[in-house]
């Protein structure tokens, strides 16, 4: 009997306890949001300085190489020579550097119409690309032809040895048309998408905090690892012949034909920091960091950014001489790559739980 | 000794099994449902190309697309069946050996509550839980029956209880105890939350959900069963789970499986009251007749069920302490960590790369592990080293086919546990293709080293 009257004595106190904690939570609570308080992180701020100062911005900067870059495609078109050629060159790797400010944003707007995919699939599809030309017929909406478009196939089109040479010749009227559907077809994915998060992602964007699986923190977090992976694999590692026992693949390199690869990768890098800090003024994952008592790992992703782009830095362009000429060179950028990519996808993720996987599913 | 055994022979109301199936029918109902509807057999059981089998199950394979649909409205139809009592020792036959098929393709996917489940499925296919409000005594009376020996409820309520005191058990801990982890990482992730939200910084916070967790799991088990304590006891098995519902979404069926499950531990009498409500509500009158009806196992099986139950409760104390024979740290090498109730415990995630090297050239492929894995199986097996030795084996066959001659495998893996910083896992000069498989201490797993934050 004494012990059943401890027991009952232990669920009161615990009951006590519990309905003290509840009414503490509920008096504390203030009505702008739990999430905009001075003791914890306000990663509402943190978001909102996302959306408005990084990615937003970068569409918006995409948008505007796109038409500088359209501009300078027409001129090119009408008089294809060698000197409007390189005028091009500069206004193709503008738009592909600022193409590198978009990368990292494919979630919401951007993966449900797969931009990544559409504007810069490599390496691209020759042979389908002259197949289309040749016919003068195709549909560009399609998932299967993402090889076939986006800055990969205009960098085929325009700069390949024998573009000049296919645009003067006789019926190149096809292939014209061709780059000019390439081309509206990039600029229609990307309007869509910036006015699809001026419309209503932002609100959705800022206004959910969580971090669970599908939630804006999440896919940031995922995202800067996919970037990582991105790097490590098809950007640096793979061309080199790092999965192939040492076969290279040159003509398989971001940017090929105009010979912009490491240019293209250290633009990919440096916005990826840029993005992990939050930019210059407001709030970052790098903020939150600190908030979660991770100084040393913050400090530690910070040097081995600028370790990683140092090494890339080293490479000289175009990549696809430089990787029987410059092995020492890229051994040490691939291992820097690797390290950054181990401390975001283990180190920064786990820190702010994060899961490494956007397939969802139950975990325990 | 006598006393106890008498006690547990003694005939009470079949109410609290009939309920029990009843729930336990519709919960896997549901829950195949939705399994289904979220795309997950797909995109567990047939999207990837590789899986990683149990050792001594490597026979248990994915049926393909039309097969492991077919399987799952298996394990639906039966759970249906289950729950009307409908044919109900092959419905729960069926549903036992469909349910355990499908969680053995893929050690990915293991959760302790399938585990749970498979193991309450199993026990039900022997006992009486069709012998009342079923089908069943609708088309075939005789097979009525109103009460049944106390000890049929009593070990699922024994099975209830190992798994909430093993899961206390096993968040004694340091980290879990003393340095509320893995809470403090997880809740600051949760600031989201209405009302308790801004808390979730704190640290005395993360410090009451570790030891409220700890204290809740090894004592909950016994204020169920005690009588005086089970009403109160059940409101905080009520409150607990649906908490971690709402702070954990991640956790699935587990919090609804536990709360569904603990109803076992209401008295035969309560049960019956409460179905006598329901039956009630829809106008049905209590059938008086009958009413000293009596489940009684053949005395002839009686031995072989007591040997049974005592050999399957003895390996359900022993493997969850069989880590006690592996050296090293439990939560690093994870040797003897499965079906052992470890649920929620601790925070770890890796990164792992593979290279291959053929032996006379040395020539080294780097491997993408997207393309052999899904993310969940490339995350899964990023911190879990039997995983990692069953995918190098995998590889080691992918690259021989591919023309390499006896290709090795190494690994650079580098794992995060409890917050620390992520530090090598696998020793990287030890070719994993030909080392074996087995339950004994992997020594080229890294030993654990702990040093700065």
């Amino acid at each position: 009997m004494r012990v059943f009257n401890r027991t009952k004595q232990i669920i009161a106190i615990i009951l006590i306890a519990v309905s003290a904690l509840v009414i503490a939570c509920s008096k504390s609570s203030n009505p702008g949001g739990p999430d905009n308080n001075a003791g914890g992180f306000d990663k509402t701020a943190m978001l909102t300085n996302y959306a408005d100062a990084l990615i937003i911005p970068a569409y918006t900067g995409m948008q505007t190489q796109l038409n500088t870059f359209e501009t300078a495609v027409n001129v090119f078109l009408d008089v294809p020579t060698t000197e409007n050629q390189v005028v091009l060159k500069a206004a193709f790797k503008n738009a592909y550097l600022q193409f590198q400010h978009i990368s990292v944003d494919q979630f919401g707007p951007a993966e449900r119409v797969i931009l990544n995919s559409f504007l810069n699939s490599f390496p691209t599809d020759i042979p389908a690309i002259e197949g289309n030309v040749t016919r003068g017929s195709y549909d560009l909406t399609m998932n299967s032809t993402t090889v076939q478009q986006g800055f990969p196939a205009l960098d085929h089109l325009l700069f390949a040895s024998d573009a000049l040479s296919k645009l003067n010749s006789a019926g190149n009227a096809n292939r014209k048309k061709y780059v000019k559907d390439l081309l509206t077809r990039m600029k229609t994915l990307v309007a869509g998408v910036l006015s699809n998060w001026k419309d209503s992602y932002r609100a959705d964007f800022i206004g959910n905090t969580r971090s669970d699986a599908g939630s804006p923190i999440a896919f940031m977090i995922n995202q800067f690892a996919y970037e990582m992976d991105q790097m490590k694999g098809p950007r640096i590692g793979w061309p080199y012949g790092k999965q192939s026992g040492g076969v290279q693949y040159p003509q398989n390199v971001e940017g090929y034909n105009a010979g912009i690869s490491i240019a293209l990768a250290t633009e990919n890098l440096t916005n990826l920091k840029a993005m992990y800090t939050g930019g210059g003024n407001g709030k970052g994952m790098a903020d939150y960091l600190i908030a979660l008592k991770k100084e040393q790992l913050n400090t530690d992703v910070l040097k081995q950014f600028d370790a990683a782009i140092t090494a890339l830095k080293t490479i000289p362009d175009p990549y696809s001489t430089a990787l029987t000429a410059n092995r020492t060179q890229i051994d040490a950028a691939y291992i820097e790559i690797q390290k950054l990519l181990t401390l975001i996808k283990t180190d920064v993720a786990s820190a702010t739980g994060v899961r490494i996987t956007y397939q969802d599913t139950d975990g325990d | 000794m006598f006393k106890v055994f008498d006690r547990l022979q003694r005939q009470v109301s079949i109410a609290p099994l009939v309920s029990f199936r009843i729930l336990f029918g519709l919960m896997m109902l549901a829950g195949t449902i939705r399994f289904w509807v979220n795309g997950w057999i797909t995109s567990q059981y047939i999207a990837p190309k590789f899986y990683f089998t149990y050792i001594g199950f490597d026979w248990v394979r994915p049926l393909g697309d039309t097969g492991m649909h077919l399987l799952f409205g298996a394990i639906a139809l039966s759970s249906f069946f289950l729950a009307v009592g409908f044919l109900y020792r092959l419905s729960a036959s069926v549903f036992f050996m469909a349910f355990t098929y499908v969680e053995l393709i893929d050690v990915t996917n293991y959760l302790n509550h399938y585990y749970f489940i498979s193991l309450v499925a199993f026990m039900l296919i022997w006992l009486p839980a069709g012998r009342s409000w079923s089908v069943d005594t609708l088309i075939w009376p005789q097979l009525k029956r109103d009460s049944v020996p106390l000890w049929t409820i009593g070990i699922i309520r024994l099975q209830m209880g190992i798994v909430y005191f093993f899961a206390g058990i096993a968040k004694l801990n340091a980290d879990w105890m003393l340095q509320a982890m893995p809470m403090k990482i997880w809740l600051p992730a949760k600031s989201h939350l209405p009302i308790v939200g801004e808390l979730m910084y704190k640290e005395w916070i993360a410090y009451l959900f570790s030891w409220f967790g700890a204290v809740y799991d090894l004592s909950i088990a016994f204020l169920l069963i005690n009588r005086r304590t089970r009403r109160l006891a059940y409101l905080f098995v009520l409150i607990f789970h649906t908490a971690t519902a709402i702070f954990f979404p991640g956790i699935g069926m587990f919090p609804y499986v536990m709360m569904v499950g603990s109803t076992i531990f209401f008295s035969a009498d309560e049960h019956r009251y409460i179905l006598l409500k329901i039956k009630r509500l829809f106008g049905f009158h209590d059938d008086k007749r009958n009413r000293n009806t009596t489940y009684r196992f053949n005395n002839a099986v009686i031995p072989w069920m007591s040997a049974g139950l005592l050999l399957y409760f003895f390996l359900q104390i022993v493997v969850p302490l069989r880590y006690l024979l592996y050296p090293g740290r439990l939560f690093w090498y994870e040797e003897g960590y499965r079906f052992s109730w470890r649920v929620m415990l601790m925070e770890k995630s890796g990164n792992t790369f593979f290279r291959v090297v053929e032996p006379g050239t040395g020539k080294t492929y780097e491997v993408n592990n997207n393309a052999w894995l899904t993310p969940l199986q490339d995350k899964m097996m990023s911190t879990q080293p039997d995983m990692m030795l069953r995918y190098a084996h995998y590889l080691a066959k992918v690259y021989t086919a591919r023309g390499i001659k006896n290709p090795e495998v190494y690994a650079e893996a580098y794992v995060t546990l409890n917050g620390e910083r992520s530090k090598p896992y696998i020793n990287t000069t030890v070719n994993l293709a030909v080392q074996p498989l087995s339950w004994q201490h992997y020594t080229w797993v890294l030993p654990y080293t702990k040093h700065e934050k």
